[in-house]
C-alpha cells in the first residue's frame, strides 16, 4: 500500500498536468469516429473496453509490470528487453511514435534527479544512445517503481491514464460532455482493476484488437485530423 | 494413465509429429531444391515453376487435411543466397475439435542475402472447440526480402459456426540483419468475447507483411499508397489499414466479411507488392 510521499511522487507522472503530450493522441479513435464505428458514448465504451481487455491489458500493461519488476530486481537488461519487444509488436507507426514520444517526456524528468534509481538512469542513458526505443509503458513502470508504487498500483495507474487519453479525445470528437466522460471512467474502473491483476501475473505480451489496430493504421490517411494518432 | 514407454510414445507420434525440411539454392536463373526431408503426415511435392522468373513454387501438402489434437507439424526452410521461393498450401488449414490438447505448427524460415521468401498459405479454419498454436520465425540476412500472408477464419462460416473455437495462439516473428524486428503475437479465446463487439461484423482476419532492407526507403510510401487504395476499394466488405512497421517495409491488417473479399484482397495485395518490390506479376497458383 502506498505511503503519502510515494503517492505524491508518482501521481505527478500520471496527472494530466504532466507534459507527456498525451493530449495530442487518440490511438486511432479519431479514425474510428470518422469511419462511423464510434458515434455514441456506448460505442466508445465498447471500443475502449475491448481494446483494454484484449490489447492494452495483454501488451502494454504487461510491459509496465515487467519494467516495474526490472527496477526492483536492479536489472536494466530486463527493462531493455521488454522495451525492444514492445517496439517490435507496435506495428502501427503513429502509435509507436506516440508511445516513444511520451516515454521520452516522462524519462527526461523522472531520471533527472541524482536520487533517481540506477536502473531508471541506465535506461535513460540507453535511450539517449539509441540502444532503447523508450516506450511509455516501460518508462512509466520504471518511474512508478522508483516512486515506491507496487506493481498492481503501477499497472492500474497506467490503465487509468490511458483511459483518460481516450475520454479526453472523445470529448473533442463526439457529442458528449464532461459528465458522460466521468461516467465512463467510473464504469471502467473495475476493468482497470481486472487488467492490473491479469497483467501482474502475465509474462508474455500478446494483443488481439484487430479492428482498433486497423483504425490506428488508417489515421495517417485521414484528410482532416485533430490528433497525431 | 500410466506413462507411455518410449516405443509406445514413438508409435503414438507417427502421423502426428511430422517435420518438413527444405533447402534451396540459386542455380543459374532458377531456384532449385537441394535438400528435402519429410515425415508423415507431410507429403513432398517438387517445386513448380509457374513463370520464367525461376522462382520455385512449393506446395506444402498435408494429406490428412488438417490438424487434430496433439498434432505437431514443423516446417524448416533455408534459402541460400539469391534463392526465390513461394510457399503455399493446396487448401485451407483445418483445425479440428480438441478435448484438451493443442494442435501445433512451427515454421522456421532462414533467408540468406538477396533471397526472397513469399509465404502465402490458404486460410486457417479453426473448428468449434479446437485449440491451435502456430509460431513462425523468419530470419532475414542483409538484402533478403519476405512477403508473409497469414489469414484466419472465424470458423466454418458456411454452417454458421463463428468464433466457436476454444483457443488460437499465433506468433509471426521477423528479424532482419540490422536487428530490426516485427512481431505479431495474439492469443484468441472467443469464450472471453474476443470475437464480439466490432469484430462481430467480420468473419476473416488477415495480416500481410512485406519486409526488406534491399528496397530504397523512399520507395515504400508509393507502395503504401497503392496498398491503401486497394484496401479502400472494397467498400463495406472489408476494413483494412497499412502502416510502416518497426522494420523496413509495410504491415497490413484487414478484416473481411466474406471469403470472396479475403481472397480478392490477397490477390490484389500480393500482385501490388510483388510488382513494386520484385518487378514480377503474381503467380497463378492453380488452386481449384
Amino acid at each position: 500500500m502506498l505511503n503519502t510521499l510515494s503517492l505524491l511522487h508518482g501521481l505527478r507522472f500520471i496527472d494530466s498536468f504532466f507534459p507527456s503530450g498525451g493530449y495530442a493522441y487518440s490511438s486511432g479513435l479519431e479514425a474510428a469516429v470518422q469511419g462511423g464505428a464510434v458515434r455514441t458514448g456506448d460505442q466508445l465504451s465498447q471500443y475502449v473496453e475491448q481494446m483494454f481487455r484484449h490489447g492494452v491489458a495483454r501488451r502494454e500493461a504487461v510491459a509496465v509490470g515487467i519494467a516495474h519488476e526490472a527496477l526492483l530486481r536492479n536489472d536494466v537488461q530486463v527493462a531493455l528487453a521488454i522495451d525492444h519487444e514492445l517496439h517490435a509488436m507496435k506495428l502501427g507507426q503513429e502509435s509507436r511514435v506516440a508511445s516513444q514520444q511520451m516515454g521520452r517526456q516522462v524519462v527526461k524528468i523522472a531520471a533527472e534527479p541524482p536520487t533517481a534509481h540506477a536502473v531508471l538512469r541506465d535506461f535513460y542513458a540507453a535511450m539517449k544512445t539509441d540502444r532503447a526505443p523508450g516506450h511509455f509503458p516501460v518508462v512509466l513502470g520504471l518511474t512508478l517503481a522508483d516512486a515506491g508504487w507496487d506493481r498492481g498500483e503501477t499497472i492500474a495507474a497506467f490503465c487509468y491514464q490511458t483511459a483518460i487519453g481516450f475520454v479526453s479525445a472523445a470529448l473533442k470528437l463526439l457529442p458528449m460532455g464532461q459528465r458522460e466522460g466521468q461516467h465512463l471512467l467510473e464504469r471502467w474502473t473495475p476493468l482497470f482493476d481486472e487488467c492490473a491483476k491479469e497483467a501482474t501475473e502475465a509474462t508474455t505480451m500478446t494483443a488481439w484488437s484487430p479492428v482498433q489496430d486497423i483504425y490506428a493504421m488508417r489515421h495517417t490517411r485521414l484528410e482532416s485530423r485533430l490528433f497525431r494518432s | 494413465m500410466p506413462p507411455l514407454h518410449s516405443h509406445q510414445s514413438a508409435m503414438a507420434d507417427v502421423g502426428r509429429v511430422g517435420s518438413l525440411d527444405l533447402r534451396y539454392r540459386r542455380d543459374g536463373s532458377r531456384t532449385i531444391l537441394t535438400t528435402s526431408r519429410c515425415s508423415t503426415p507431410w507429403h513432398f511435392f517438387p517445386p513448380a515453376y509457374l513463370d520464367d522468373s525461376g522462382c520455385a513454387v512449393t506446395s506444402l501438402v498435408n494429406p490428412s487435411g488438417g490438424f487434430v489434437a496433439g498434432d505437431h507439424l514443423s516446417i524448416h526452410a533455408a534459402l541460400e543466397e539469391g534463392a526465390h521461393v513461394v510457399m503455399t498450401t493446396p487448401s485451407a488449414n483445418r483445425i479440428y475439435r480438441s478435448l484438451g490438447e493443442d494442435s501445433r505448427q512451427s515454421i522456421t524460415l532462414s533467408v540468406a542475402p538477396d533471397a526472397v521468401i513469399e509465404w502465402f498459405p490458404e486460410v486457417t479454419i479453426p473448428f468449434a472447440g479446437s485449440r491451435f498454436v502456430q509460431t513462425m520465425t523468419v530470419t532475414l540476412a542483409k538484402g533478403a526480402t519476405a512477403l508473409i500472408w497469414d489469414s484466419l477464419a472465424s470458423g466454418r462460416v458456411a454452417r454458421g459456426e463463428r468464433w466457436a473455437f476454444t483457443s488460437l495462439r499465433n506468433e509471426i516473428d521477423l528479424t532482419l540483419a540490422s536487428g530490426a524486428r516485427l512481431l505479431e503475437r495474439y492469443h484468441v479465446r472467443p469464450g472471453e468475447d474476443q470475437g464480439g463487439g466490432l469484430l462481430s461484423a467480420y468473419d476473416y482476419v488477415a495480416s500481410f507483411f512485406v519486409v526488406s532492407d534491399a528496397v530504397d526507403l523512399d520507395r515504400w510510401p508509393a507502395v503504401r499508397d497503392t496498398v491503401a487504395g486497394i484496401l479502400d476499394s472494397f467498400g463495406s466488405d472489408l476494413l483494412g489499414g497499412v502502416t510502416e512497421p518497426p522494420a523496413p517495409g509495410l504491415a497490413v491488417k484487414l478484416v473481411a466479411c466474406s471469403a470472396e473479399a479475403l481472397v480478392k484482397a490477397q490477390e490484389l495485395l500480393w500482385e501490388a507488392a510483388r510488382r513494386a518490390i520484385l518487378g514480377l506479376a503474381r503467380p497463378a497458383l492453380r488452386h481449384y
